[in-house]
């Protein structure tokens, strides 16, 4: 079987500062040039060494490997600070690895926020066209899907109002079901079921069922575990940065999850 | 991103790679790809500012009128400037036009990035979208204003002859410089907000020491060349010979200066962008 998605030995390294005028500003670039060339003595070491800046090196990814099989269902799974947006964000194209190689096979469409990109002002209607231009999709194609897009996402009736006065959960509803109606290769989905209703969430569960049925990817990023253990056939765990697992079997996954 | 293109079992795959300080190759070419992206954007910006404000698009007609009715008492009435005996206000609009055109362009530009920053991290398309968006709201905005100019040259009955077909290159020698600065303060803000606050106070300064209030004939013959390191003063020279090259003369020190900056500003804010591109998200 080919694969989707091969990940291999993806690092991702962040500097973190300490101290100083790590805020961005160009007062840093003056201090650290001020640094070089002063001389250090006196009192004006003194001065300069209360906004010493350090940097430290913070690994978000230490050496990843793992392979996605087409059409199977992946779940990533680890605690806050694991590196599971990070880890999405490469493969994604949003950032980029400081080390490794990843080969994708397919179209990636992913969701990683509920409504980025969504736009308060305009209608759902212009929204929904809005954001499928936003993931990739070709204009005829959100227009050949718009019913569909709107069926699943239950708000008709609001399809002409600002998404402004949208609630959170109308929100999440419209935003999965552009994603969801993309016919996307490979789905990638991050807390998306967070929000939505229990009917909503077995709907979604349903769709992304639907979705890998029909050869599709789905990558899946849940808290819950639930979630994870009805829907994935393969899992990953995430500690540190570091897969501490990868397996089919979901059961042993959840519980090296929880035991963390 | 790399694109590569590999037939396994018979069926065209695109394979796409995923690595460390990759630069696409076919850059460009994924630009296009996303050029329906861009206009739904620009799009989107344009009837936002119809839905949100009550006055909408005359907003872009109201700024610059109400500009020039304030430099023309100030320069032509008060001050008693010269204005080889074209109509004052007519002089003061032919120069806020590419004046506007390129303030704009370059502070929109430059928050481009940081204003976009909710989607920046969170979904990916060619970053040069954001700023290009700003780039064709901006001309978008100049054309409209550039009815009220048509307006006032009937109103003055003022008949353009042949120079006018160079009209286009000056409007787009200010749109160029604009961005062009504007993707490099764009990415220097990604990093140093600072910018944020150097770019409109070096704009306010901008609109006195060019020749929007006044015509840059009226600078010292001795002190020409200097005044004309500013680009915008050679554009804005430029722009209102087209419009009335019997009354003014071309300065060709200004103008080819101009260009040459313009272009070299594009170029190098390209490139700046490109480079830092794939560090936006991390550092923004």
């Amino acid at each position: 079987m080919t694969y989707a998605i091969k990940v291999e030995n993806i690092s991702k390294k962040y500097l973190i500062t300490h101290g100083g005028y790590s805020s961005g500003s160009l007062k840093e670039i003056a201090d650290n040039f001020l640094r070089k060339v002063l001389p250090f003595s006196g009192s004006r070491k003194k001065l300069l060494d209360t906004t010493q800046i350090s940097y430290e090196e913070f690994w978000a990814l230490k050496d990843i490997s793992f392979e996605i099989a087409k059409g199977s269902k992946l779940g990533v799974m680890g605690r806050n600070g694991a590196g599971k947006s990070t880890l999405l964000k490469i493969l994604c194209h949003i950032t980029e690895p400081t080390s490794g190689i990843i080969k994708i096979n397919g179209h990636v469409s992913s969701l990683l926020e509920v409504g980025t990109g969504f736009h308060p002002e305009l209608t759902g209607r212009e929204n929904v066209f809005l954001n499928g231009a936003i993931l990739g999709m070709k204009q005829l194609d959100i227009k050949r899907k718009f019913d569909e897009i709107v069926d699943f996402s239950e708000i008709e009736q609001f399809i002409d109002t600002p998404v402004k006065k949208y609630s959170s959960g109308m929100q999440v509803r419209l935003a999965f079901a552009v994603a969801a109606n993309l016919e996307p290769e490979i789905l990638i989905l991050d807390e998306v079921l967070a929000v939505g209703d229990v009917n909503f969430q077995k709907k979604c569960i349903d769709k992304m069922n639907e979705i890998s049925g029909s050869g599709a990817t789905v990558i899946f990023v849940n808290h819950g575990v639930d979630a994870i253990k009805q829907y994935c056939d393969q899992a990953i765990v995430l500690k540190h940065g570091s897969l501490i697992l990868n397996t089919t079997d979901i059961d042993s996954a959840i519980e090296s999850y929880l035991q963390q | 991103m790399d694109l590569k293109v590999s037939i396994k079992h018979g069926v065209a795959e695109k394979m796409q790679i995923i690595e460390a300080g990759i630069q696409a190759k076919d850059y460009w070419k994924h630009l296009w790809a996303r050029r329906e992206l861009l206009f739904f954007f620009t799009k989107r910006d344009i009837v936002i500012r119809y839905k949100q404000t009550i006055i909408g698009a005359s907003w872009v007609l109201i700024r610059p009128f109400l500009t020039m009715v304030v430099f023309t008492v100030l320069f032509g009435s008060l001050a008693n400037l010269s204005s080889n005996g074209l109509p004052y206000g007519f002089v003061v609009f032919a120069g806020m036009l590419p004046w506007y055109l390129f303030s704009t362009m370059l502070s929109d530009c430059s928050n481009s990035l940081v204003g976009n920053r909710g989607m920046l991290t969170k979904v990916y398309f060619p970053r040069l979208i954001f700023p290009l968006t700003n780039f064709l709201v901006t001309l978008v905005d100049f054309f409209v204003s550039f009815t009220l100019l048509i307006g006032m040259m009937i109103w003055y009955q003022i008949v353009p002859s042949w120079e006018i077909i160079f009209l286009p290159f000056f409007i787009l020698l200010a749109a160029i410089l604009g961005l062009g600065l504007g993707l490099l303060t764009a990415t220097l803000n990604v990093k140093y907000r600072d910018f944020q606050q150097i770019i409109p106070f070096l704009l306010q300064l901008g609109i006195y020491i060019s020749p929007v209030g006044y015509l840059n004939q009226l600078v010292p013959k001795r002190w020409e060349i200097i005044y004309f390191l500013n680009p915008m003063a050679g554009i804005i020279n430029g722009f209102r010979w087209c419009l009335v090259p019997g009354a003014l003369a071309l300065n060709w020190w200004g103008i080819l200066y101009a260009t040459f900056f313009s272009l070299a500003s594009l170029y190098v804010g390209i490139k700046i962008f490109k480079r830092s591109e794939s560090q936006f998200a991390d550092t923004i």
